[in-house]
């Protein structure tokens, strides 16, 4: 079955390590530019992401997603450079339109923002199981019912997607035409989504019956087949980390920054 | 005011978010698949708040951005997760409160759950990317208002109403188009007020 | 105390009239096999549900009576709790999966987590099951990958480590190919023997008549009947109450072949002792040969594949008349595929398939719609209309069909399927079987020359599989090509004229059913059975 999550164990200490101490770096890595509040702190993050994304053999996963972010970083850039409501000091000029300072600046806070969240999110998502995450947060208490809803919509979701050609090609065979104008494209959705959401519907009722048979839901405290390795590292780094988010604040009140 | 949130979290309810999740990602493929110019990314979301109400409903679309955003590493969706969030739950409260049972009412529905999606997108947009959305049509639109020198706030929301309200149109009608086909047999499991009747 | 008592069970669904179960009172002792049987809609699997107290609980409606199993009331005592003691496993295995666990072994601990069961425990229920169901090999699979007789499979496990009293087995088989039932029936076999009381709803009654102690006879929500196999298919009225006794009881009536108490046998080892105790020699009449007509599709040298690794068809030759076909094999076998190009969902690669003589690799689905109708497996990939009517009015108007025509073209085809009078009804508040019907019926009323049905007598009772057989001899005489994927061997030799024999993307054999069932070199290299009937005769003569 071809997953939706883009979860690889590449067997390296980043798989090996918690999913919190990965979530607080994500907290870390993307707030200390923004209390810190200078540009180069954006740019020393964003190689730290790198470097973690490199050591955890991933780095090539994390192509695409900033590729994706690409077109938005680009609108960002057109529309500040050359309408941001600051701009004063013309920059330069490509034929008839002037990129200004202000405008540039202003985009390159934003991009460099959207690029550290990314590359951070990227460290936890390529490396970390979403099962993992979500036996660790029911371990810690959060509720069995919504660590279902997440982790079933890893599996199912798969599922529904495999009906998708299944589907067009019950109704083309019915007669059904998917191409022409809008017109004929739009009267051909209904016919496609409505058996989806009927059937997916229909088999709820079955599915919330196995659950039920299977004593989904009962008040007592469920009981786990592992215990998750511990690693000396996650409290190490956690300190770290907590630590460079204080001295960030510090350095903002006190003025170093 | 109570009765509009009564929800409860049996089976039946929870495994019918991860349905939901599953319809927006088909709505979504299905409307690229017949090159639609529009999303069509929360028929799910829609269902899940007007067969479960606000809570299912708002649950239906945080989970939905916030498990994509967890899976492919997408951010940007992460974010509007609160979107998500906030046209579950306005549907919801617009569906309990009877507006989906004619269609000019699901209409209506429509209209709130469209402006709630811009009033919260709105501020992320321009938090996080300067005002701008992604979406083509609406970008230049916002384009436009900036170089006339609107304010960043209102060029954004205009970005936003544009791209948002016809999707949420849109596909508010066909929630009520297929809603009007459920049968009774799947609506009775979700009818928070049900009780079993003794026939002796 | 038996373990398991029903006083006068009255219950109804919500939004309905009809009294589902209407009255039942019986008691089941620990230990026993029991039998449900009955048409489709007779109440088997809301009867069983009330043991298990998802009615009224999960459905809600109107209930009345008691049910109690060990002294507890089915009624009140919350289905979480209530699954200690009685376990449940329905017909789809899919949907059976809870969905949240990446792993089988994850899968089969779900519940005994849910119980709170300590994990060494855990770990050694868990081994023991898996391993009795053969199905520990697939521990660290996908369970969502696994085949439908092996999703089933770990259903049972599922269920089996949480150590219920009672286990409920409603149709395990009746969506699963011929070797995934085969791999479910060995689980029941065990659990026959080891003492659990077991009560199964199923179709095929000669696994019944094989395991049950008794059975019990419904309909319209009444039990008819509850008594041993052979009291039960003895009963003269059983085709009446939509019942085909098992192939034993039949022959036994037809030559008159009684036991001791006067009562026709059940089971296979009975039958067979009967008859050769009495001396009884059956013959079976050669069935009329059909005549090979023009031909209607021509595929010449075709070849086929999906990715560049696996080639599912290579050069191959075969022509289609107008006679009923069936294709036959195991899954795999290519024969989803094969009518998949037939009806121009897929392109061959290479040699070309002909229809009336003209190439149709030119021509797209939509062109071939009014020439070739297909029936998906799964009703539910395609029905999306408020009621019957306009649902199998969809297709006929897609070709150009005038509204008249089509509304009359989907009054013959529903009259056709048994679903006069369910004109108006939401297609989704009718059963799996008669969506199907609805399906069916929905390529019917497109008039076409081709006519393909994928699995069609997948959840059918009695009376649904006569319906299909008689709608394929009705189109076959209206000289329309009926081509069939058929899992039912039973089904195959009773209606159609041809049948071809698949095994990995080749034509092994083909002839009419006499001949096709008589080649056994063949048929066990597409590992099939032989029909029943034909198996039983073969034994007794």
């Amino acid at each position: 079955m071809k997953s939706i999550s883009l979860y690889k164990d590449k067997g390296t200490w980043l798989n090996l390590m918690h999913p919190y101490t990965k979530l607080l770096y994500i907290v870390a890595a993307i707030s200390i530019p923004l209390i810190g509040g200078k540009l180069w702190l954006f740019g020393v993050l964003i190689a730290a992401s790198l470097v973690l994304l490199a050591s955890g053999k991933v780095l090539r996963s994390a192509v695409p997603l900033v590729a994706f972010s690409a077109t938005l970083i680009i609108v960002i850039f057109l529309i500040q450079g050359l309408f941001n409501h600051a701009n004063a000091e013309a920059l330069f000029s490509v034929g008839p339109l002037t990129f200004y300072k202000e405008g540039v600046l202003f985009a390159c806070r934003l991009g460099l923002n959207i690029l550290n969240m990314l590359l951070s999110f990227a460290v936890f998502v390529l490396t970390t199981s979403p099962q993992e995450l979500v036996d660790e947060m029911e371990k810690n208490g959060f509720s069995p019912k919504f660590g279902y809803i997440i982790n079933s919509v890893f599996q199912i979701l798969p599922q529904m997607m495999m009906t998708k050609d299944t589907i067009t090609d019950a109704q083309r065979s019915r007669g059904l035409e998917t191409e022409g104008s809008l017109g004929v494209r739009m009267k051909a959705f209904i016919p496609l989504i409505s058996p989806v959401v009927m059937s997916s519907l229909v088999n709820t009722r079955e599915r919330a019956i196995a659950l039920e048979v299977r004593g989904f839901g009962r008040k007592n405290k469920k009981t786990w087949l592992e215990d998750r390795p511990k690693h000396k590292g996650d409290r190490v780094i956690g300190v770290i980390l907590v630590l460079l988010v204080v001295l960030t604040i510090a350095g903002r009140v006190l003025g170093w920054l | 005011m109570a009765k509009i949130f009564k929800t409860k979290l049996t089976a039946a309810t929870i495994v019918l978010i991860p349905a939901c999740i599953g319809i927006n990602y088909l709505g979504k493929l299905f409307a690229s698949l017949l090159k639609l110019p529009l999303w069509l990314d929360s028929i799910g979301t829609c269902i899940g708040a007007c067969l479960g109400g606000p809570i299912i409903g708002g649950l239906c679309g945080a989970v939905n951005n916030i498990v994509f955003g967890l899976t492919t590493g997408d951010n940007i969706t992460l974010i509007y997760a609160l979107t998500s969030l906030g046209i579950g739950i306005a549907v919801g409260i617009m569906a309990r409160c009877g507006f989906m049972k004619s269609f000019p009412k699901a209409m209506l529905t429509a209209v709130v759950g469209g402006t709630a999606a811009v009033c919260i997108s709105t501020p992320l947009n321009i938090m996080f990317w300067g005002g701008t959305t992604g979406n083509v049509w609406g970008d230049a639109l916002f384009a436009i208002t900036q170089a006339k020198g609107m304010s960043v706030g209102m060029g954004s929301f205009l970005d936003e109403l544009v791209v948002d309200v016809p999707d949420k149109l849109l596909t508010l009608i066909i929630v009520y188009l297929i809603l009007k086909g459920l049968p009774q047999k799947l609506t009775s499991l979700y009818d928070v007020n049900a009780e079993i009747e003794r026939l002796d | 105390m038996a373990l398991i008592n029903i006083e006068n069970l009255k219950y109804k669904y919500p939004g309905t009239d009809r009294l589902a179960l209407d009255g039942i009172t019986l008691s089941i002792e620990k230990g026993e096999f029991i039998g449900i049987c009955g048409r489709n809609g007779a109440g088997k699997s809301t009867l069983s549900q009330a043991i298990i107290g998802l009615v009224p609980q999960f459905y809600k409606g109107a209930y009345g009576g008691k049910v109690e199993v060990d002294g507890v009331n089915c009624e009140s005592r919350p289905v979480i709790e209530l699954c200690e003691k009685v376990g449940l496993i329905f017909q789809n295995p899919f949907n059976q999966l809870t969905g949240a666990k990446e792993t089988v072994y994850g899968e089969v601990a779900f519940g005994l987590q849910n119980l709170a069961i300590e994990r060494d425990e855990m770990k050694k229920r868990i081994e023991t099951v898996m391993k009795q169901l053969d199905i520990w090999q697939y521990r660290d699979r996908n369970p969502f990958d696994l085949s439908g007789g092996q999703m089933q499979r770990v259903a049972i496990a599922s269920v089996l480590v949480m150590e219920p009293e009672v286990l409920i087995l409603d149709e395990p088989t009746s969506q699963l190919d011929p070797q995934g039932s085969e791999e479910v029936f060995r689980v029941v076999d065990q659990l026959s023997e080891s003492g659990i009381t077991v009560i199964m709803i199923e179709q095929k009654l000669e696994k019944l008549a094989a395991y049950c102690d008794r059975i019990i006879l419904m309909d319209d929500g009444k039990m008819v009947d509850f008594d041993t196999p052979e009291k039960i298919f003895s009963r003269a009225d059983l085709e009446e109450l939509g019942v085909q006794p098992p192939v034993f009881t039949r022959i036994a009536k037809e030559y008159g072949v009684k036991n001791e108490a006067g009562d026709y046998p059940a089971k296979l080892e009975d039958t067979v002792r009967l008859f050769q105790e009495k001396g009884v020699k059956p013959v079976r009449a050669a069935r009329a040969k059909a005549e090979a007509a023009a031909e209607v599709f021509n595929i010449d040298q075709m070849s086929f594949s999906y990715t560049e690794e696996v080639q599912i068809f290579n050069e191959l030759s075969l022509k289609l008349d107008r006679r009923a076909t069936a294709i036959i094999g195991q899954n795999g076998a290519g024969k989803t595929t094969l009518v998949r190009l037939l009806k121009g969902l897929l392109k061959p690669a290479g040699g070309n398939i002909y229809y009336g003589g003209e190439d149709i690799s030119g021509k797209t689905v939509a062109m071939l719609a009014d020439k070739v109708g297909y029936v998906f497996q799964n009703p539910d990939d395609q029905i999306f209309k408020y009621n019957v009517l306009d649902e199998v009015m969809f297709g006929p108007l897609n070709i150009g069909m005038a509204e008249d025509k089509a509304k009359e073209e989907a009054v013959r085809a529903l009259a056709m399927m048994g679903l006069e009078g369910k004109e108006d009804k939401n297609p989704y508040d009718l059963d799996l079987n008669e969506r199907k019907m609805v399906a069916i019926a929905s390529v019917i009323a497109m008039n076409t020359d081709v006519l393909i049905l994928d699995e069609p007598t997948i959840a059918q009772d009695y009376r649904g599989k006569k319906l299909i057989g008689e709608m394929i001899k009705n189109l076959t005489e209206q000289g329309r090509l009926v081509i069939a994927i058929l899992h039912d061997m039973d089904f195959v030799d009773e209606y159609f004229d041809r049948v071809i024999v698949m095994a990995h993307g080749e034509v092994l054999c083909e002839g009419s059913a006499d001949e096709v069932y008589s080649m056994d070199a063949e048929l066990e290299q597409a590992r099939l059975h032989k029909p029943h009937m034909r198996q039983l005769l073969e034994l007794l003569s």
